[in-house]
């Protein structure tokens, strides 16, 4: 799985003081911290950056050079001119996040993409804003974003779709339908277009203690469903561990035999099972309860975890 | 032709919670309430049982109210006077339930007191035989301060004490524990808080079998829909096994529908509202029988016909399913 380092965000507030400061040295170590920690890409998150977004990916750029070059660079913002600088300076090695559904951004962004040969986020979201349901999320893959991709050359294989992910504390019941877009979007066409999550938004306004075990296991059943990449922490050590353990089919200890027993369930349109787990092990207890908020069949609180 | 008809097998189930004490449990009460216990959605007795009708309380005051509308006055009448009367009016019109709200301040505007609160209580309890349940006016502090001098009046009766809320319930719930009531855990309308706030209160000590949930509901056309869905939600949660959504629900649609512009005002509105009396009485009526088809197990009224009306509808319900 494509995993895309997420920590270069401007919403992060030590992000945003570096920026500010032109601290070169700040993006130069966080690259290289997530490089070394297993990601594949690393996202440049700058915000939307109307005035001088241009300046900034610039900037940035010189300091990937220097940390990380030749890995692939995700330039994502909303300003279409930053994104094609970036792609000017770092060649086609890149990712441009992202394209929605709505006209204008569909009309601009692919064919700058397609220009140069980059890969495209594009995300299942209209002007109407995010469909809940998973048949509606398909519809804007398939009335929508493909044809446009298809329309401008960009292969299915540097098109990564994106559901959306929201969050369990508040839209719990849409939680199941991205797992279940995943996998319909995977088998609607041949070749079927990448898929792509922003994994976090899962854990979005829940106890910060609480958000890893949530993500784990979230990542877990989107790649049971055929999930391609996604964006995610990979200085999270444990997220990273399952991700492994899951492609390296490693069930050397009973936690790890669980992910796989869940993974593999997933991918076999099955649910986890309670014969699955040992109820005894509080860490596989805790994947349990998690599987069934993450199901949306025991209504989340910040306190599930107890029960 | 024989239909076949379709039934959900459900694993879970909405917990029994008895309200008052019989001299048998060490109060005073000459009925008690139980609610809860459902194995299925309300009135599909085809599906599964439901052990308890759904239960209407009557809104009593510790003083006649300032702001309620002309109508409830008119009815009411002489009896607002004290609330010893008023609950027994309310006892004969039909009640399961009393519901007892202190008011802020007393009708010489000063502040509501500790034993002006143990006095009502001691009125109330001595000129009617139904269980009860008082609340504060809903200021955590003035609350705080009246209802734990009336739990520990009203000790063994297992009355119903509100009102927790998210900010404001160690009080409540420690008076509860010590006299041996329940509580009634509200939020606003939303899922997660709910049972958010059931278990912390469980926290606590106090067993589930001593915790009703109040879900918050609005009046029908203000946002009563918003209210519906999240019962049902919980309710469906609760019979899927979901054991911190598995209390009874309380839901308080005489507040709600009298606060609305259609039944407090008479004049000054459109024609074609029509008779105002009748439109206040339907109203509180359609509000609470919408409430009950979403698994309300408990409704607060305040008008004594409303009450006849939605009895008879879940009479009416009843005996069609039975």
């Amino acid at each position: 799985m494509l995993k895309i380092g997420e920590n270069i965000h401007i919403i992060a507030p030590s992000v945003k003081v570096a920026l500010k400061e032109r601290d070169g040295g700040f993006f130069v170590d966080l690259a290289r911290k997530q490089k070394e920690a297993g990601a594949d890409v690393i996202d440049l998150n700058i915000g939307p950056r109307k005035k001088d977004g241009a300046e900034v990916v610039e900037w940035l750029v010189d300091c990937m050079q220097e940390a990380v070059a030749g890995m692939t660079i995700s330039f994502d913002t909303t300003n279409l001119t930053a994104i094609e600088t970036g792609l000017k300076l770092w060649g086609s090695n890149a990712i441009v996040n992202s394209t929605s559904a709505e006209e204008e951004r569909l009309e601009q962004v692919p064919p700058v993409a397609a220009k140069y040969d980059a890969k495209l986020i594009a995300l299942c979201l209209e002007k109407s804003g995010i469909p809940v349901g998973a048949d509606a999320r398909i519809g804007i893959a398939m009335e929508k974003l493909i044809p446009r991709a298809e329309e401008v050359g960009i292969p299915m294989e540097n098109l990564l779709v994106d559901p959306l992910i929201l969050t369990v504390s508040g839209t719990q019941e849409y939680v199941p339908e991205a797992i279940e877009t995943v996998r319909m979007l995977k088998m609607v066409m041949d070749p079927a277009p990448m898929t792509v999550v922003g994994l976090s938004n899962v854990s979005n306004q829940v106890p910060n203690k609480m958000r890893p075990l949530l993500d784990r296991v979230y990542l877990t059943m989107l790649m049971g469903a055929g999930l391609d990449s996604a964006i995610l922490n990979p200085l999270d050590k444990k997220l990273m561990g399952v991700i492994q353990g899951i492609e390296t089919r490693d069930d050397s200890t009973p936690v790890k035999a669980l992910y796989l027993k869940l993974f593999d369930r997933v991918a076999g349109m099955e649910q986890l099972q309670p014969e699955d787990v040992d109820m005894s092990d509080p860490l596989q207890a805790e994947i349990w309860k998690t599987v069934q908020v993450l199901l949306n069949q025991v209504i989340y609180t910040d306190s599930y975890l107890q029960f | 032709m024989t239909v076949e008809i379709p039934k959900e097998k459900w694993s879970g189930q909405v917990r029994e919670v008895t309200i008052g004490a019989t001299a048998e449990d060490g109060g005073t009460r000459t009925q008690t309430l139980t609610i809860g216990g459902e194995t299925t959605l309300p009135f599909l007795h085809f599906e599964g049982s439901i052990p308890h009708r759904p239960a209407l309380a009557i809104e009593i005051r510790d003083r006649k109210p300032d702001d309620w509308s002309p109508i409830l006055l008119e009815t009411w009448g002489e009896a607002m006077e004290s609330p010893a009367a008023w609950a027994k009016a309310a006892e004969e019109a039909g009640a399961d339930l009393i519901y007892l709200v202190l008011s802020l301040t007393t009708a010489d505007g000063e502040e509501n007191t500790p034993e002006n609160a143990r006095r009502v209580v001691r009125e109330v309890l001595d000129a009617t035989g139904l269980p009860l349940a008082v609340a504060g006016p809903g200021q955590a502090d003035v609350d705080n301060e009246l209802i734990v001098p009336v739990a520990e009046e009203a000790e063994g009766e297992r009355i119903l004490l509100g009102i927790c809320e998210e900010g404001n319930y160690r009080t409540i719930v420690a008076a509860a524990l010590a006299n041996n009531h329940l509580v009634q855990s509200k939020t606003p309308m939303d899922v997660n808080l709910s049972k958010q706030l059931v278990i912390l209160i469980s926290d606590m000590g106090i067993p589930l079998e001593r915790i009703v949930m109040d879900p918050t509901t609005g009046a029908l056309g203000y946002g009563i829909e918003y209210g519906y869905s999240v019962m049902e939600r919980l309710r469906l949660a609760a019979l899927q096994g979901d054991s911190m959504t598995q209390q009874p629900m309380l839901v308080d649609p005489g507040a709600e529908a009298w606060k609305v512009k259609e039944s407090k005002v008479g004049e000054g509105v459109p024609e074609s509202w029509g008779d105002w009396q009748n439109r206040a009485l339907e109203w509180e009526a359609l509000t609470a029988s919408s409430l009950v088809q979403s698994g309300a197990d408990l409704l607060v009224l305040r008008h004594p016909d409303t009450l006849k009306r939605v009895k008879a509808m879940i009479d009416a319900l009843l005996a069609t399913t039975a």
